[in-house]
């Protein structure tokens, strides 16, 4: 959330921000000392560790470590073949595919639940239903998906049901055209109480007299949550948002490979699932490839993170930074 | 007592019929113990795991038995617990200089590169001083020998050979529910259209369809070969790559590969196949199988065994792979009994240090060795049957009832540096998974086989024959193209997407232009370009 008007500096606003760093310098020498840690950490596990990317311009082979392993000729050669891969445009457009589905679909969820919920006076109810909706969240991906497929198969739930009401026999996931489907809602009914936590606990800090207020006012429930209840959520959403935006290209491998098989590749397979083949698909490991790949993935993430984050700074007040 | 009868028989018969025992011919190993205060790493990537009853490899009898009798001490190492074998070695190799002195991986693809980068030892000029009891086998058969060498003949490794050369490697094939076919007074099928009409019977009486898990196992090799095609859905690794008169060909581009699709696609269209087949692994295929739902279907012997362990009885049988109506057949599941696993001796060992590590690597080679290697120690963990002339288990193993309870004294049950004895795999199986195993790899008959040198011949011809060489090397050169141009993981995504849609029919592989569209996106997949560099590793192959 954005800090603007965040204490005494407000008053040096003439000053710019060299002269106001040695100001605070001189203010508070000894408490700089206190984020020194935190630079060695950050220096030793979040930026010493980006120096391997640089494999992704070389052709990297384990035995001759990062130093001795020869430049790439040209230097992009991988991320070429990445953008010329046959496989490329699919891989993206699923991506993208999946990733929105899985904003539009999923991401109101929990919101929704909130705001339901939150409408619930009877205390009991609902934990009950604030448990049974989480519960999924801590079922391991791997039993999930076993379920899932269990559920599809030709003698499955799902084929019953389909067959109760006379239709016929048929494994789910071998059709291109489920596979989405099936996807978003069990993402959905994985995810949907976990995620409202936070929600809640936005909605528990909200002014109670602003409720009184506008009953006095008249307002009805619809109302008051349209009014108090939703704006007072806003800054929650904005952030989480913008959060997700920077995942947009980080498609969970795990469900995808344990979902998918080889007849819907077309609508399932997707940038991690394919570089995981390239490191397990047979053969030897492709290192470079893959931290090509990775970088790339990394650089759209960080344009949809920054470009999320530019226009809600702009339509509204809360912004990362 | 008439199993105990059936299996002396099949003893005896095997004796009969080979010749002469690998460990007949190997030379003694008469320089053990070797007497040294050296300490040797070795590390072993995976299939000389201690026995998962054991905290870790000093409470293993086989591994500090091995210490004793070649006089060296061994400090071992395996890869973490849960971890995957490949990704750890490779970890490992980022520090060559703290590598273990032996290390067991699979290094053929990057042998070269090793060599090159000096990470580990040319062993050309020492294995005929310090390892002659290996270098002698490998001289016993040209293709053990080629296996095991560069193009430009360095030897570099110690190398895994199953004694009975193919019949092991043909552990998966197509099986059968015997008490149906006896119900329904069918023969057992040999050929495709038998297997077919077994297959349709089983709808008809039982609604039971056709069920394989098709990662691992079906994909990899199915009954193709009644259509004289050499490849199914798989080319990662080697599968998928066929050698025909010294040229290489790519299975899944042939006519005969399009018919075997076809067959495919009839089946699938009418409900023979069951639709879960793609998502099916060894473990959910169980609920099909024992609970009558299929009929026919495709595994190894070791899983078949678990079957009818489960459902009580002998069940299901291995059947021979299906042959053309005609009787041919041009390609199966198997192998010539060559594994590629490869143990190097890295440069972290010293000259002197590396020529002990060869007589150390040596021993498995020799006769003592051999026989420890497969059985443990004489007299702890087997015996002198006085009946086949072979080993067997005392007590100590017979009477263990933990998973494969001789891994805790042998070294051999999976493949590693050494020579798998064919007695060891009738002491580790049941009667009904050798018979499987039997009517996977002698297709031809196996009375057949060991009379008729033509039959054999043939039998080896379909079941190794057609297959891409183990031991192949590509040079660091040829590697680097093949990464570049998209090598096996593109092409095997592109045939397993196919093949599965062929075979569902969401692509119609009858129509001509589907199948030329098909063609056509090999070459945006560098297949053309891939196959001219696996043609040069074939000949230089071929030449050594």
């Amino acid at each position: 959330m954005s800090v603007k008007n965040a204490g005494p500096i407000a008053h040096y606003r003439h000053l710019n921000f060299g002269q106001r760093v040695v100001r605070d310098w001189k203010l508070n020498k000894w408490k700089y000392l206190l984020i020194i840690p935190v630079l060695v950490y950050l220096a030793l596990f979040c930026y010493k560790p980006m120096y391997g990317l640089v494999i992704a311009f070389k052709n990297y082979k384990p035995t001759r470590g990062i130093e001795r392993s020869a430049w790439m000729d040209p230097w992009y050669a991988w991320f070429e073949k990445f953008f010329t891969d046959p496989y490329f445009g699919r891989l993206i457009g699923n991506t993208f595919t999946i990733s929105i589905l899985t904003i539009v679909f999923g991401f109101p969820a929990p919101i929704l639940l909130a705001l339901l919920l939150n409408e619930i006076n009877h205390n009991k109810f609902k934990r009950t239903v604030q448990t049974i909706t989480y519960m999924p969240y801590f079922i391991s991906m791997v039993v999930t998906c076993a379920l899932i497929r269990v559920y599809c198969q030709q003698d499955g739930l799902l084929s019953d049901i389909v067959v109760f009401f006379g239709g016929e026999r048929q494994n789910w996931l071998m059709n291109s055209g489920n596979y989405r489907t099936i996807y978003i809602i069990s993402e959905i009914w994985q995810t949907i109480g976990w995620n409202s936590i936070i929600y809640l606990a936005a909605l528990s800090s909200i002014d109670q007299e602003q409720y009184e207020a506008a009953r006095i006012d008249g307002a009805n429930r619809f109302q008051q949550c349209l009014h108090i209840t939703l704006p007072g959520l806003m800054p929650t959403i904005t952030i989480l948002f913008i959060l997700r935006m920077g995942n947009i290209l980080n498609v969970g491998y795990e469900k995808t490979l344990l979902l998918y098989n080889s007849n819907i590749y077309d609508v399932s397979d997707i940038i991690s699932t394919y570089t995981y083949r390239l490191s397990f698909g047979g053969g030897t490991p492709q290192y470079s490839y893959s931290t090509a790949i990775g970088l790339f993935n990394t650089l759209v993430n960080v344009v949809f993170l920054l470009a999320t984050n530019f226009i809600s700074s702009k339509v509204s007040d809360s912004s990362l930074f | 007592m008439k199993k105990i009868l059936a299996l002396a028989l099949c003893l005896c018969m095997v004796l009969a019929a080979v010749p002469a025992l690998a460990a007949d011919l190997l030379p003694a190993g008469d320089t053990y113990p070797l007497k040294t205060d050296k300490t040797i790493t070795w590390y072993s990537q995976d299939c000389l795991n201690p026995h998962e009853k054991y905290g870790n490899w000093t409470e293993s009898p086989f591994h500090t038995n091995l210490a004793k009798l070649l006089g060296v001490n061994i400090e071992w190492s395996f890869p973490t617990t849960g971890a995957d074998g490949s990704s750890f070695t490779n970890t490992m190799m980022a520090d060559p200089g703290s590598l273990p002195n032996i290390m067991k991986g699979y290094f053929m693809d990057t042998a070269n590169q090793l060599l090159e980068d000096e990470v580990i030892w040319d062993l050309t000029d020492y294995i005929q001083e310090y390892a002659p009891a290996y270098y002698a086998w490998l001289q016993t058969n040209p293709a053990y020998d080629r296996a095991m060498k560069t193009d430009d003949g360095r030897y570099y490794a110690f190398g895994f050979f199953r004694e009975d050369g193919g019949w092991n490697d043909s552990y998966l094939g197509p099986v059968v529910r015997q008490d149906w076919l006896k119900e329904c007074g069918l023969e057992v099928p040999t050929t495709i259209s038998e297997l077919e009409n077994v297959i349709r019977v089983f709808k008809e009486k039982y609604d039971a369809q056709f069920a394989f898990a098709n990662d691992g196992r079906f994909r990899q090799a199915g009954v193709q070969g009644a259509f004289g095609a050499y490849a199914t859905g798989y080319v990662a690794s080697d599968y998928g790559w066929f050698v025909k008169d010294g040229k290489v060909g790519f299975g899944a581009t042939q006519p005969e590969w399009r018919e075997y699709m076809k067959w495919l696609n009839k089946m699938w269209t009418e409900g023979l196949i069951d639709q879960d087949s793609f998502s099916l692994d060894d473990t959910s295929i169980k609920a099909k199988v024992e609970t009558g739902k299929s009929g026919v279907a495709y595994t190894s012997m070791g899983q078949l065994n678990l079957w009818n362990k489960d459902m009580g009885g002998d069940y299901w049988i291995g059947v021979h792979f299906p042959t053309a109506d005609d009787g041919s057949i041009s390609s199966q599941f198997g192998g010539f009994g060559i594994g590629t696993h490869t143990t190097v001796i890295t440069k972290t060992a010293d000259e002197e240090t590396m020529k002990l590590c060869l007589q150390m690597l040596d021993y498995a080679y020799t006769q003592e060795g051999f026989l420890f290697w497969n059985y443990g120690i004489e007299g702890e963990s087997w015996e002198m049957s006085a009946e086949t002339g072979l080993p067997k288990w005392t007590p100590l193993v017979a009477d263990d009832h933990d998973n494969d309870p001789m891994t805790k004294y042998n070294g051999a049950t999976w493949g590693n540096s050494c020579i798998q004895a064919t007695n060891l795999l009738y002491l580790k199986n049941s009667q009904t998974a050798i018979e499987a195993n039997d009517a996977f790899f002698y297709t031809f008959g196996k009375d057949e086989y060991f009379a008729d040198e033509a039959v054999k011949e043939k039998t080896l011809a379909v079941t190794g024959g057609w297959k891409w060489p183990v031991g192949i090397t590509f040079t660091t050169d040829e590697s680097d193209k093949l990464d570049l141009l998209g090598g096996n993981s593109n092409l095997n995504t592109y045939v397993a997407e196919n093949y599965a849609a062929f075979i569902t029919g969401s692509k119609d592989i009858a129509d001509d232009a589907v199948w030329e569209a098909y063609l056509a996106g090999f070459d945006s997949l560098n297949l053309t370009k891939i196959l001219e560099i696996r043609q040069g590793a074939l000949d230089r192959y071929e030449a050594r």
